[in-house]
């Protein structure tokens, strides 16, 4: 019943399963002022929780963008290197966190919401668990900010989990240290996003750039493939990668759509470099990344996002806010 | 302690570079990733989203151009495709939809109004204005000569049998209202759709 590669979760997860599931609880009801509306026959799920395989393909695309992207092939294959750990942290059990999630999504919140649950996630073990799988292949150069972050003591670790999730500028000696606890904070969302029995519908009073998962911001938007899927967009939150319908060629942050630019990058012969385009609205002033997995099937928000810096600076002079949620990055004026 | 990711501050790039990024600081070189700068050039799109001319159906469409929108280039449309989140067509067009590009950069595409003079085998270019003086010119001499109030026996029919309307497909249902008024009022019966066609 699945038919996108990044769909190999339990049956009750797969988004195909829900495809009655609709934007809001208005429209779940289908009641308007003129009565009941039918189902829209046809129309792609709304919400999709995380695939088992996420973090496993995500490195795998690290790694081939690393191959693509010589500039910054190091870099990337160390980004790689971190994902893979996250994968296998990912597989440790931890206590289940989703209790109150029914009676949240009664009430219109995200059952995983960061503001309710970041200091009873499992993140201080997840980013130790994450230390001692690295422990051995971290090499000189990135030795001592990892050291650093070993010795941290707990109350500054909560310090850098809680700017990293508010997306506070950070002082340059966080700044190393910032990746791998993000790394941390996504590997605990996303494993109480997987147990989560059913997926969330969208709640009607957040923002349709917020994850109604957790209600982190997205790290981008991906156009999808697929049967139910076929070139619909999604957004895939930064934190704990559900993804959630939106509107194609409309700004997601203000929903203007006459503004709209789609930038990307040409190479001298003016072949497409990587499958990212900058959404760049000129009416919120704003960029958020998309990828298109019909160029390229396992393009991935967040590792396309790292490969395609370039594209960052390069309309660095147009003064747009960078939108992107990606807690394994960093950029602008230090705090 | 509360914390909240929903209002957070989104920073922008500005001058910072790489220099200050996690990637310097966690010990990889900038220089070769803000070097590669050189190698690249940017391109702009956009997408437009439309709804098919051709039928009742009304699939809709996401039209895509190059072009930064600045006032000195004109927009080139490369593709055309189904709008994935259109209600009626989800993203599915029927053969003659899936041509609109080359209808779009169609040669003989009809941009403005031409008459071909009768005993003339020469198609020349006129206004609107023209156009639609001529059309009601001979709409009003026709419908003059041949509009029909009354058979033989005495019925009233108050019809005109001798011009026809062929009515766009694309429109919308009041300017659909709108001809049908206008063509009825006039006691047009040869009326047909695009549609249909």
């Amino acid at each position: 019943m699945s038919d996108s590669p990044d769909n190999d979760g339990p049956d009750d997860h797969s988004p195909e399963s829900e495809s009655s599931d609709h934007h809001s609880q208005a429209r779940a009801t289908g009641q308007h002022a003129f009565g009941q509306t039918p189902p829209s026959p046809g129309a792609p799920p709304v919400v999709g929780l995380p695939p088992r395989k996420l973090f496993a393909e995500r490195a795998q695309r690290l790694n081939k963008l690393g191959e693509r992207v010589p500039a910054m092939a190091a870099y990337l294959q160390f980004m790689a290197m971190i994902v893979e750990a996250q994968h296998r942290v990912l597989q440790q059990p931890r206590p289940s966190l989703i209790g109150g999630a029914e009676l949240a999504m009664t009430h219109g919140i995200p059952p995983l919401s960061v503001d309710g649950l970041w200091r009873d996630m499992s993140w201080p073990a997840d980013l130790e668990a994450l230390l001692d799988a690295l422990d051995t292949r971290v090499e000189a150069p990135q030795r001592v900010w990892f050291d650093a972050l070993r010795e941290l003591p707990d109350a500054d670790r909560a310090g850098l989990a809680r700017a990293v999730l508010e997306g506070q500028p950070l002082a340059l000696e966080q700044r190393a240290m910032a990746p791998l606890m993000g790394a941390a904070l996504q590997v605990a969302w996303t494993r109480q996003a997987r147990l989560l029995p059913a997926t969330p519908p969208r709640p009607a009073g957040l923002g349709d750039n917020l994850c109604p998962c957790c209600g982190a911001p997205a790290v981008g938007s991906l156009i999808q493939i697929g049967m139910a899927r076929s070139r619909v967009r999604y957004l895939q939150c930064g934190l704990c990668a559900s993804e959630w319908y939106a509107e194609r060629a409309k700004c997601v942050q203000c929903g203007d759509s006459r503004t709209l630019d789609y930038v990307s990058l040409e190479d001298e012969q003016g072949e497409r470099v990587l499958p990212v385009q900058a959404e760049t609205c000129d009416h919120c002033h704003s960029y958020l990344k998309r990828v298109n997995r019909e160029w390229e099937a396992d393009a991935d928000p967040l590792a396309d996002d790292l490969a395609s810096l370039t594209l960052d600076m390069m309309i660095a002079d147009r003064d747009l806010a960078r939108r992107a949620f990606n807690p394994l990055l960093v950029l602008g004026e230090p705090a | 302690m509360s914390i909240n990711v929903t209002r957070r501050q989104f920073f922008k790039l500005g001058g910072a570079g790489l220099a200050s990024s996690s990637l310097a600081m966690m010990g990889f070189a900038p220089e070769p990733a803000e070097a590669s700068i050189r190698q690249f050039k940017l391109t702009h799109a956009k997408e437009t989203r439309n709804t098919c001319t051709y039928c009742s159906v009304g699939c809709g469409i996401l039209i895509y151009s190059k072009g930064d929108g600045s006032k000195n280039v004109e927009q080139n449309v490369f593709h055309i495709e189904g709008d994935p989140d259109h209600p009626v067509s989800r993203g599915s067009l029927c053969p003659k939809g899936a041509g609109l590009l080359d209808f779009v950069h169609s040669k003989g595409r009809l941009e403005y109004p031409q008459v071909r003079e009768a005993g003339s085998s020469e198609w020349t270019r006129i206004t609107w204005d023209d156009a639609l003086n001529r059309i009601a010119r001979h709409m009003k001499d026709d419908r003059d000569a041949n509009f029909v109030q009354r058979t033989a026996q005495g019925e009233t029919v108050n019809h005109w049998t001798t011009t026809g309307f062929l009515a766009a497909s694309g429109s919308s249902n009041e300017s659909g209202y709108i001809t049908h008024k206008v063509v009825r009022n006039l006691g047009m019966v040869a009326f047909d759709n695009q549609a249909r066609v």
